[in-house]
């Protein structure tokens, strides 16, 4: 059914009032991380959209702290699973253990069965475990032994790499990357940031506790109403045009970067899109979705998901050169 | 010995008198004279020799001389050409000549064998032969003086640059070139058909703006309904009209984009309010089915008006003033 104008100015008020909890979420972490706005949006925009996010950062950027803090904020249960070259799927989704006194093989849960998840340096274990992971991240269900569980909800996984160590690590194929909804990069905090980091870490006793301040069950429902935000015709035009100009670069008068880009968007790249888009508007407080949401949210969603020539590597131009270049030749609706 | 025997010996005479007969009468009614020689009796291993076949036939009619039949190869000597039998003289004396090239590459004093020519009686089939004479070459190997250096070995030395070599590219060149000269002056002087070239006015980025916003305004949109197309166009009118008089890349940026950008323009930037009210009200009736009312409809129309108006460029504006009040932009 389409919707009427009417229908969106009530969508609009409704999101105006539900949205709330963003600010009131932001207030709550802002007590603990200092900076990251960025990073803290990204992970509400995955929360609010079901999907993942990948992490690219150099470590002690408080990914930890702001998934942790995020977790605590929300009255959820929060996991950490350090990668590492020998670590077994088991340890990811759990395992069946023998019983002695009731003579039977029993369930034991992995630290997956949480509702949030950060996988540190996910590139350092092997590929099996990490399909193990991801496959649990695609079907949000483990299955152990015959009995197959359903994961909490909502259910996110941050996961983490460093860019700055490669040896003896697993790099995620294109396939697996492009699970995850984003990926954001991490920049280092301003100067007056981190003087206020090491003004509240020096005083441990100043440390201010994250108290709960929405349920998961809130989380959820925001998740319907984010599907719910209105996405004009015009706007789903225009991911495409940004999507398929990553893949036809020269349909878009961009014929330079066609020898750059090995592989474009998948489907799942303009869904990605699409749903981010509207977790964006959402916590913009808007009932709708415009072009400001596809450019804002469109690095993140699209950076991994655009695959370079050695051509392009030899030339140290990034996937976010690129997707500049094509977000600055697609018109906006 | 018996009487038997000294009358068999005498039928055995004249019977091998009468088998030489024809021989020696070709004999005495012809002479053949074969000779072979060289042009020179010594040279350098792998030099060449002239061998020199010849055969003189005094009263040669009825007769056919056979060349002899020299190998390839023979007594340390290689064949390398051979000319035809050459035939010269008179009715009298007929000399016939053949030439061969010989070399060798073993040193040494090697003979040269000699060679049968057949002498053939036309009638009567009777057959004489005719050997020449053993000839000699030295074949000398290359004096070396040991007590000098070796020299390198000599690089490959290229062929002299010859014309007829290479004549038949330089033919389908100038084939090529003549046929192309020709193509081009056929085409050329083939009569053309006019190509009427639709005429496009010059028309500034302002008055262009001025003259879409009032067609968009005489094809009342919003007054049938359609209100986001109305301001699609609206908003694309002044984007195009940014774009092409100060150079800002407008229908490639988002509204909040084009509120940045245009700070540097100053005489833009002093329309920032207004331009932010019309984008939004837009953004609202594109992005969210907003359904302003017809004075709001009606104002952004206005406003965008304003917006290049207030933004003519000064030589424009100029000219403008000196008709100023002559032309109004109709209302609807």
């Amino acid at each position: 059914m389409e919707n009427t104008s009417s229908d969106i100015r009530q969508l609009n008020e409704k999101i105006h009032q539900a949205s709330a909890f963003v600010d009131l979420l932001n207030l709550e972490l802002s007590k603990v991380i200092v900076g990251q706005r960025y990073m803290v949006d990204r992970l509400l925009i995955g929360l609010l959209a079901q999907g993942h996010v990948l992490l690219e950062g150099v470590p002690g950027l408080a990914k930890t702290l702001s998934i942790k803090s995020l977790s605590s904020a929300i009255d959820g249960k929060f996991s950490r699973i350090q990668f590492t070259p020998d670590l077994l799927p088991a340890d990811v989704v759990g395992t069946m253990i023998y019983n002695q006194q009731k003579n039977e093989f029993v369930v034991r849960r992995g630290p997956i069965f949480a509702n949030f998840i950060l996988a540190d340096e996910i590139n350092r274990a092997p590929a099996k475990v990490q399909s193990a992971l991801l496959e649990a991240m695609q079907e949000r269900q483990i299955t152990i032994g015959d009995t197959t569980f359903k994961l909490d909800d909502p259910f996110l996984v941050l996961a983490t790499q460093n860019p700055i160590e490669q040896e003896g690590t697993y790099t995620l194929p294109e396939a697996q990357v492009d699970r995850f909804m984003l990926k954001v990069v991490i920049g280092y905090p301003t100067k007056e940031e981190e003087l206020h980091i090491i003004r509240q870490n020096l005083n441990p006793q100043k440390m201010e506790k994250i108290n709960p301040v929405i349920k998961p069950a809130d989380i959820l429902e925001a998740r319907k109403l984010v599907r719910e935000v209105y996405m004009d015709e015009k706007i789903e035009r225009y991911i495409l045009d940004i999507v398929f100009a990553t893949r036809n670069p020269e349909d878009y008068k961009l014929q330079k970067l066609k020898p750059l880009i090995s592989y474009g968007g998948s489907p799942r790249a303009s869904i990605s899109l699409a749903l981010a888009a509207k977790a964006h508007a959402f916590m913009k407080r808007r009932g709708y979705v415009i072009p400001e949401d596809i450019r804002s949210i469109c690095f993140d969603v699209m950076r991994h998901r655009v695959g370079l020539t050695y051509e392009a590597e030899a030339e140290n131009i990034t996937s976010e050169n690129i997707l500049s270049e094509i977000l600055n030749a697609v018109e906006v609706p | 010995m018996s009487k038997q025997i000294i009358v068999k010996s005498i039928f055995l005479f004249a019977l091998l008198g009468y088998v030489l007969s024809p021989i020696s009468s070709l004999a005495q009614q012809s002479s053949v004279r074969v000779v072979a020689s060289t042009d020179s009796g010594s040279i350098r291993i792998g030099e060449q020799v002239k061998l020199r076949l010849s055969a003189t036939v005094e009263q040669p009619g009825g007769l056919t001389v056979v060349f002899p039949q020299v190998p390839d190869s023979f007594s340390h000597f290689e064949v390398v050409s051979r000319s035809k039998p050459d035939t010269a003289g008179d009715n009298n004396t007929k000399i016939f000549s053949q030439t061969i090239i010989l070399t060798s590459f073993d040193s040494g004093h090697w003979d040269i064998p000699a060679f049968r020519f057949d002498v053939v009686q036309n009638a009567g089939g009777g057959t004489d032969s005719a050997f020449t004479s053993t000839l000699w070459v030295d074949v000398n190997t290359v004096s070396v003086d040991t007590t000098k250096a070796f020299k390198p070995i000599k690089s490959v030395r290229s062929v002299g640059w010859n014309f007829w070599d290479y004549w038949l590219y330089f033919a389908i060149g100038i084939s090529v070139v003549i046929i192309g000269i020709g193509l081009w002056v056929y085409f050329r002087s083939k009569p053309k058909k006019e190509v009427v070239k639709p005429v496009v006015p010059l028309i500034a980025p302002y008055d262009a703006a001025l003259q879409l916003l009032q067609q968009l305004r005489g094809e009342k949109l919003w007054q049938q309904g359609d209100v986001k197309q109305y301001y699609t166009r609206l908003t694309d009118i002044l984007r195009a009209y940014f774009e092409q008089q100060f150079n800002i890349p407008a229908l490639e940026q988002t509204s909040e984009e084009l509120l940045q950008h245009i700070k540097p323009v100053t005489i833009l930037n002093q329309q920032r309010d207004k331009l932010r009210s019309l984008l939004t009200v837009a953004d609202l009736a594109k992005f969210a089915k907003l359904h302003p009312t017809p004075d709001e409809h009606e104002a952004a129309m206005q406003q965008a008006i304003e917006i290049v108006e207030w933004t003519k460029p000064a030589v424009e504006k100029a000219a403008g003033s000196v008709e100023a009040g002559k032309e109004e932009i109709k209302q609807p």
